[in-house]
């Protein structure tokens, strides 16, 4: 009797300490990230919790050598014009496609899923080639073409979903009452699906944030995007961890609140319904 | 006093229900809205696969000349397979997928069970999982290249303490080793959202099922096996399918911690395409070796989207 109490109250230690070590796993990397953010060149190169914090760092980044706060800018315009692109276009075709019956929108709409997985490399030789004879490497436009290559497609697919979640009776009802298509869509159905708009809105902006790939090839001096610039702050020693670390914070904490914001569709929003 | 509001509503009926909704939908309202999406990706993915594809038949050196070259057959795809840096990279992309995918898998599944019980702790946990996932890939990359510094790392010097023989390990130093790594940081971010999307489908299994079990005298590990993973295998199916798809497609991590090294143990396809395209500019022979990557995308997608459209699951 006491031995089985005893073993079921060892189980519970043993996974309260299970979750503890998942915690550490999750968790440590952005809040050791985060002290050194804090640390000066000294702290750095040592394993100390405790520590004398400085800001140094972040005036250092925000500083006439390194800054940051004109990569923030090109990176918040490519997300933005990204993001204005892909949502109306993307919500607009989704539309269509969950609710107009007409012959090839199944194919159609197969052909956008599967375009998703098209490797990025395939998209970037001609374009690389064609922005260099247009003389449009490094420019912020050039970098929103080729992100929406990957975002229209993933929001489009996203958005279907919402729209075939809403039950058509609600738009069956507008008709009844009178409105048209046209306003039926604007009164009734996108504001029903405001939640979805608003997720494939954080998804496409989060996506073009953290862009690396394409950024590396077709951007050079002026149009600079975050993750690149983060590559670039090093010194004579090697990456300097302790500006990369504050660096790392800024680019990083937009995107953790915003994933916050939508964590309900968190898990959906990646496997675009592919988990039921 | 019902009756004749029950009539009516009859009476509206057939009205209401003669045309359908989407007999009401506007045929040129279709095309318009759905023209700029036709449009652009027209532009953004099309037009780039079939320029691509034109090209991988080309002989085309942009060191040598800006205009594309003549056309040589096949010979950029034969090239690919007597190819030793293709192959490598093939070998390398195959191991670092079979890595990162199992340990994403073995973990999501741990974390999963772990946390499926409501309670308050668990919840706490939950919340915590989205976390790693939206991290930029670069900083993904640096922070696990920092903490396993084998001087000043972390995680590196905790390793060390708990295996005295690993003291000091150059981590990114050795061919297996710095793959691992990158794996690791992939898994990092990867595994907490699988455990989400487990912790989802063990919700929807029924607690009667597993107490029914229990009653029978069926041990824990029994019940995993026989019923937990078997109703969990469709979603397990779904999710290695997509991991696969992105672990062939590495590429951040690789230019940020190893820049393909040691030797060229860590050269992923997506790196080497990439070393082909805008280092040799080689476009010709990039293109070719970027199709081939194609056909492998298309086959693992083939699965993908069979089972995603399959009535059966949905």
């Amino acid at each position: 009797m006491l031995n089985a109490r005893l073993q079921r109250q060892l189980g519970q230690g043993a996974e309260v300490i299970a979750t503890l070590l998942v915690i550490f796993f999750v968790m440590f990397p952005l809040v050791w990230i985060g002290l050194a953010s804090l640390k000066n060149p000294v702290d750095v190169y040592s394993t100390r919790v405790f520590f004398q914090a400085t800001l140094d760092n972040y005036s250092a980044i925000f500083g006439p050598r390194i800054r940051l706060q004109s990569n923030i800018f090109i990176s918040a315009l490519v997300a933005f014009l990204t993001v204005a692109i892909t949502v109306p276009v993307g919500a607009a075709a989704a539309y269509v496609l969950s609710r107009h019956r007409f012959r090839g929108r199944e194919s159609l709409s197969l052909l956008i899923l599967i375009t998703q997985f098209v490797p990025a490399v395939v998209v970037a030789i001609p374009y690389f080639v064609l922005f260099r004879s247009l003389g449009m490497i490094d420019t912020p436009i050039a970098l929103v073409i080729v992100y929406l290559s990957f975002t229209l497609p993933y929001a489009i697919w996203m958005l279907r979903g919402f729209f075939d979640a809403l039950p058509v009776e609600v738009e069956e009802a507008s008709f009844i009452d009178g409105c048209n298509e046209l306003q039926t869509l604007r009164y009734v159905t996108v504001p029903l699906v405001m939640p979805g708009i608003l997720v494939s809105a954080v998804f496409a902006f989060i996506s073009a944030w953290n862009e690396f790939f394409f950024a590396l090839i077709l951007t050079r001096s002026n149009t600079v995007t975050l993750p690149i610039s983060i590559m670039n702050i090093t010194g004579v020693r090697g990456p300097q961890w302790e500006q990369l670390s504050a660096a790392g914070m800024v680019v990083m904490i937009p995107i953790l609140v915003m994933s916050l914001f939508i964590r309900k569709y968190f898990v959906e929003g990646i496997t675009v319904g592919a988990v039921k | 006093m019902n009756t004749p509001q029950v009539s009516t509503e009859q009476a509206l009926k057939p009205l209401a229900l003669k045309r359908k909704p989407h007999q009401l939908h506007s045929a040129t309202l279709r095309w318009w809205l759905l023209g700029p999406a036709l449009l652009l990706i027209g532009a953004t993915v099309i037009y780039p696969m079939v320029s691509s594809f034109i090209t991988s038949f080309r002989d085309w050196r942009l060191i040598n000349s800006p205009d594309p070259g003549p056309f040589v057959g096949v010979q950029n795809y034969a090239r690919a397979f007597t190819d030793r840096g293709f192959l490598n990279s093939l070998r390398v992309s195959g191991l670092y997928t079979l890595i990162s995918v199992g340990l994403t898998l073995f973990l999501g599944l741990g974390m999963a069970l772990l946390l499926s019980k409501p309670t308050k702790l668990n919840t706490f946990t939950r919340a915590l999982l989205i976390f790693p996932f939206a991290v930029t890939p670069v900083l993904k990359g640096f922070s696990w290249k920092f903490m396993l510094n084998p001087e000043y790392g972390v995680y590196a010097q905790m390793v060390g303490a708990l295996i005295p023989s690993l003291k000091g390990y150059l981590w990114l130093g050795h061919d297996f080793s710095a793959l691992f790594v990158i794996a690791l940081s992939e898994v990092w971010g990867w595994s907490p959202l699988f455990a989400l999307m487990f912790i989802g489908a063990l919700g929807s299994i029924p607690p009667e099922t597993t107490e029914a079990a229990k009653m029978d005298g069926a041990t824990g590990l029994q019940i995993f096996w026989k019923i937990t993973l078997p109703l969990l295998a469709p979603v397990i199916y779904i999710v290695a399918l997509l991991k696969t798809i992105s672990a062939f497609k590495m590429f951040d991590q690789v230019t940020i911690m190893t820049g393909g090294g040691p030797g060229d143990s860590t050269q992923t396809l997506y790196y080497h395409v990439y070393q082909l395209a805008f280092r040799n500019l080689d476009l010709g022979y990039a293109s070719a070796v970027s199709y081939l990557l194609v056909a492998l995308m298309a086959a693992i997608a083939f699965f993908y989207v069979r089972t995603l459209l399959s009535p059966k699951e949905r």
